[in-house]
């Protein structure tokens, strides 16, 4: 898989496929101690961030050749009153996936935007705003993607009741199994 | 939807705004751009998604894990299996359950199935915008073929219900690998048919090489995966970067270009399909014996122990991904599609429409196999 580039594979990333994720784990403790990893099986890793440290483990992923943003989802957490933003990173040399994830404030959910480090988090963060109802400093473009004059709470949210939604909306009944 | 911040006023005295679509050249009814056009070129293009929000991932919220099996094939009409192989792997990956041998053999059976039947539906599409029309026939009429076979091995054509967790529905049909034999040995022999008339055709190459390049590195960093990306050079392919089913035990190679223009985006789709029937003859000549399927717990009953899970596979279109959450109850806590159109019909449409000409705008975005079910989800 290389190229006339030399250390360069075809896919642009540079070489690094001896490391392991243990060595991974190792890594990203050593230079964030904050930052807690787990390999709950080969290929996976998961490091969890106190909010203030998301980008820089972020940049310190990247920088450590997870270039590929495959995905940020977030999980609404309703008991415990927080929001998980959950960052999905591929690095192709070393075949791994990891999850950098941290957890917001529910009431008033704040992130700063990583549409630095990853462009098309333009799209995954507005989706999100939308959805979660969470705001990202930094992105530029915080409206609405997929519903049409949407009034209602972020209907991604745990409290927003789809069944009642339904019923109000289109008058659907509910089917009663007796 | 429609931004309510975008300006309704067009920007400067020779501009024009104009809602190219949801009906449209390009897509039948699902999928908009709002272009600001001056003269018939494109200044600005905004991607319009959402007529296809049918709420899947709330919807899957409510249900238990079974309810979920025949509703995940629904988010894209027309690659339909991968999402229920990344539902099952999912599942399979939190429950523990073991897949048995046989079951991932006929797994990558339907998995090229599907990737051919997806690929012969953009060829139509594709072909017919260019005016070829006798291609999109002929690829629509192939992919009829294919879709007998699903309606031999599974009782559904279009949407088919079949790859579950533990396995596959049920086993093969007695003589299903000779009908596919001949299917295989049909396109096989179609494909130079389909090149004379279309992929070594001086006007398909005329009208789309050089137009609305990406390079590899944008590419890369707009998290472009799949066929869009083979077009630029890079030969990234979760079959093989992170092999599932039976992709491990499989010989192929990854078809790449580098020019990274529509011809480019087009040509790794023909030599995909070239090599997905070699897939499905190599697993079907391996096939193992032996169940297709584990026992799975009692549907009505069943509580998938707490924790999360990202799975992947390489559907037609590229990396295709499944977060699911469990908290340990008989429903998902959350589950999150990462579809490959979604980075690529959003911002790598918009970049690429800025200054084309508006006569390609619809066939740009073909070129670029987005499926808007799978962006809206």
């Amino acid at each position: 898989m290389r190229d006339r580039d030399g250390d360069r594979d075809r896919t642009g990333h540079v070489a690094d496929a001896d490391v392991n994720e243990e060595d991974l784990k190792q890594r990203i403790a050593d230079r964030m101690p904050q930052c807690g990893v787990t390999v709950p099986k080969p290929g996976r890793l998961i490091a969890t961030v106190p909010r203030d440290g998301l980008l820089s483990l972020l940049h310190l992923l990247k920088t450590d050749g997870f270039e590929h943003l495959s995905l940020i989802s977030c999980v609404d957490w309703i008991d415990e009153g927080e929001l998980e933003l959950v960052y999905h990173l591929w690095s192709q040399e070393k075949k791994v996936h990891a999850m950098a994830k941290t957890r917001v404030d529910r009431a008033s959910p704040r992130m700063l935007s990583v549409i630095l480090l990853f462009r098309h988090a333009q799209t995954y963060e507005r989706e999100l705003h939308e959805m979660f109802g969470i705001d990202f400093d930094g992105n530029p473009r915080q409206v609405p993607l997929l519903l049409d004059h949407w009034q209602g709470i972020p209907p991604m949210r745990k409290e927003f009741d789809l069944r009642r939604h339904a019923r109000e909306t289109f008058g659907v009944e509910e089917r009663t199994d007796d | 939807m429609t931004e309510p911040d975008a300006p309704t006023a067009t920007a400067a005295p020779r501009e024009l705004e104009m809602y190219f679509g949801p009906q449209h050249v390009g897509m039948v009814g699902n999928f908009g751009i709002i272009l600001t056009v001056e003269g018939d070129t494109v200044v600005r293009a905004r991607a319009n998604p959402g007529y296809l929000h049918r709420g899947f991932e709330k919807l899957m919220e409510y249900r238990t894990y079974i309810q979920n099996f025949p509703l995940v094939c629904r988010l894209n009409v027309m690659d339909p299996d991968p999402n229920e192989a990344l539902y099952a792997m999912a599942v399979e990956d939190l429950a523990g359950l073991d897949v048995p041998p046989r079951a991932h053999y006929i797994r990558t059976v339907v998995l090229e199935l599907s990737r051919v039947s997806s690929h012969l539906m953009w060829m139509w599409g594709y072909a017919n915008l260019l005016g070829f029309e006798t291609l999109g026939q002929w690829a629509m009429g192939d992919r009829d073929y294919v879709l007998d076979l699903f309606e031999a091995l599974t009782g559904g054509r279009v949407y088919h219900t079949y790859i579950w967790p533990g396995g596959v529905r049920r086993d093969l049909p007695d003589g299903f690998a000779d009908k596919a034999y001949r299917v295989l040995d049909h396109l096989q022999s179609m494909l130079p048919e389909y090149d004379n008339l279309f992929f070594n055709h001086r006007l398909f190459a005329d009208r789309t090489q050089g137009l609305a390049v990406l390079g590899r590195d944008d590419a890369l960093a707009m998290g472009v995966t799949g066929t869009n990306l083979r077009a630029t050079g890079a030969a990234a392919d979760t079959r093989k970067d992170e092999p599932y089913a039976a992709y491990g035990a499989l010989d192929f190679d990854v078809p790449t270009m580098q020019d990274g223009d529509s011809y480019a985006r087009a040509v790794v789709v023909r030599l995909e399909i070239e090599q997905s029937l070699s897939l499905v003859r190599q697993a079907l000549e391996g096939m193992p014996g032996g169940p297709a399927w584990t026992k799975m717990p009692n549907p009505f009953k069943w509580e998938v122990p707490p924790g999360e899970t990202y799975v992947k596979i390489e559907s037609a279109r590229g990396e295709a991904g499944f977060y699911m959450v469990s908290d340990g109850s008989d429903k998902p806590y959350r589950v999150h599609f990462r579809s490959p159109s979604y980075p690529v019909g959003i911002l790598v449409l918009e970049r690429l429409l800025q200054g084309a000409s508006l006569s390609d705008v619809g066939h740009i975005m073909l070129s670029l196999n987005i499926a808007a079910p799978e962006i809206d989800r």
